[in-house]
């Protein structure tokens, strides 16, 4: 399938040149701030409630965590908006990577994995105020593990974002 | 200023040695990745236990919730290398750019703030009783430590649109915002 049409209609478009083109520091360079500091709150908080689960401050009982997640999905919400718009402004530089689906699908599977903790971790029982048992702390360990490495991975494939495209424009 | 600036840079340009390996293909984007991992955990920790002292989450005790803190210390040690490392080896686009001198500030602003916390008060924090709010002294702090690192990401990652060109006519700022060569 050759997308290079689209790709050619997307970069006309005026969003896509005000994205990348406009000298306003609240384009290009403000929406790579967002999409930093919402990558700070998600995958920071999300790091929080997994060194939790692996044992880390061990007098933080974790169901009250759940009262940081409302700013975990902040951050993520700011980083799907910043990264449309990054997106938008260079579509061929990441349609044309593999890295860039590597990175989303990294994303994905963190969010899924933080979908299933939350269920573990926050659920009616949990919330009654009873002790977390034991024995669903261990399940939710391999959890915490997985979403770990996949921040981590997405982070990084983020970054190598800059250094492993071939075009940059459909045009290039 | 603008003096100690070149001697600065000129002196890391004869010493430096971290530069050989920075130039290796794949140095310098690990060390990015790794910087950007560094700064989640450091905003994961420090910045939740500064929610925290606001009044996120006020049924953990303040005292349990410090102990995420070590965890903001290891991203801020994993950030202050591979940060050294860039300025290690390419002084002249740091030690001249304006953003770089933001966010230096901003550094030291976090720093000082929170030296503040622990010598007023983490004593009245730690014997507060578990779901007690945190005195307005500490709030205060936490604002100022949230706000302190929202610049230095914004700060950091506008380095790369500030970089210096070279100098040209009298400079008479205090601090040097271009190459002198």
């Amino acid at each position: 399938m050759n997308i290079d049409p689209f790709l050619v209609w997307l970069e006309s478009t005026a969003l896509s040149q005000w994205v990348i083109g406009s000298p306003s520091l609240l384009a290009f360079p403000g929406i790579l701030t967002l999409h930093a500091i919402g990558m700070g709150f998600a995958a920071g908080i999300s790091a929080v409630l997994d060194l939790r689960i692996l044992g880390a401050a061990p007098g933080v009982q974790l169901s009250e965590i759940r009262r940081f997640l409302p700013i975990l999905w902040l951050g993520f919400w700011v980083n799907a908006v910043s990264g449309v718009l990054l997106l938008i402004g260079y579509p061929t530089k990441a349609l044309t990577n593999p890295v860039f689906y590597l990175k989303l699908s990294l994303i994905a599977t963190a969010m899924v994995l933080l979908v299933k903790i939350s269920r573990l971790a926050f659920d009616d029982t949990v919330l009654s105020g009873a002790e977390i048992d034991p024995d669903r702390l261990r399940r939710m360990r391999p959890l915490a593990i997985a979403s770990l490495v996949c921040w981590a991975g997405a982070v990084t494939a983020g970054r190598l974002l800059a250094y492993t495209y071939t075009r940059l424009t459909a045009a290039g | 200023m603008h003096d100690f600036q070149v001697w600065l840079v000129k002196a890391i340009y004869r010493h430096s040695p971290v530069r050989d390996l920075m130039h290796t293909a794949w140095a310098w984007p690990i060390a990015e990745s790794l910087h950007f991992i560094g700064l989640c955990l450091l905003i994961g920790a420090i910045g939740s236990f500064d929610l925290r002292l606001l009044g996120v989450g006020k049924r953990i005790p303040i005292a349990a919730m410090h102990r995420f803190i070590p965890w903001g210390l290891l991203g801020f040690a994993i950030n202050i290398s591979t940060g050294a490392m860039f300025l290690l080896t390419e002084p002249e686009q740091y030690i001249f750019n304006p953003s770089f001198h933001l966010k230096v500030t901003f550094l030291m602003t976090a720093g000082l703030n929170a030296s503040m916390f622990y010598l007023t008060s983490y004593r009245r924090v730690f014997v507060a009783p578990a779901s007690l709010e945190a005195p307005t002294r500490a709030k205060v702090i936490a604002a100022i430590s949230l706000s302190a690192w929202l610049v230095v990401i914004v700060a950091g990652r506008l380095l790369t649109f500030f970089r210096p060109a070279q100098c040209a006519g009298e400079q008479t700022a205090i601090l040097l915002t271009c190459v002198p060569w």
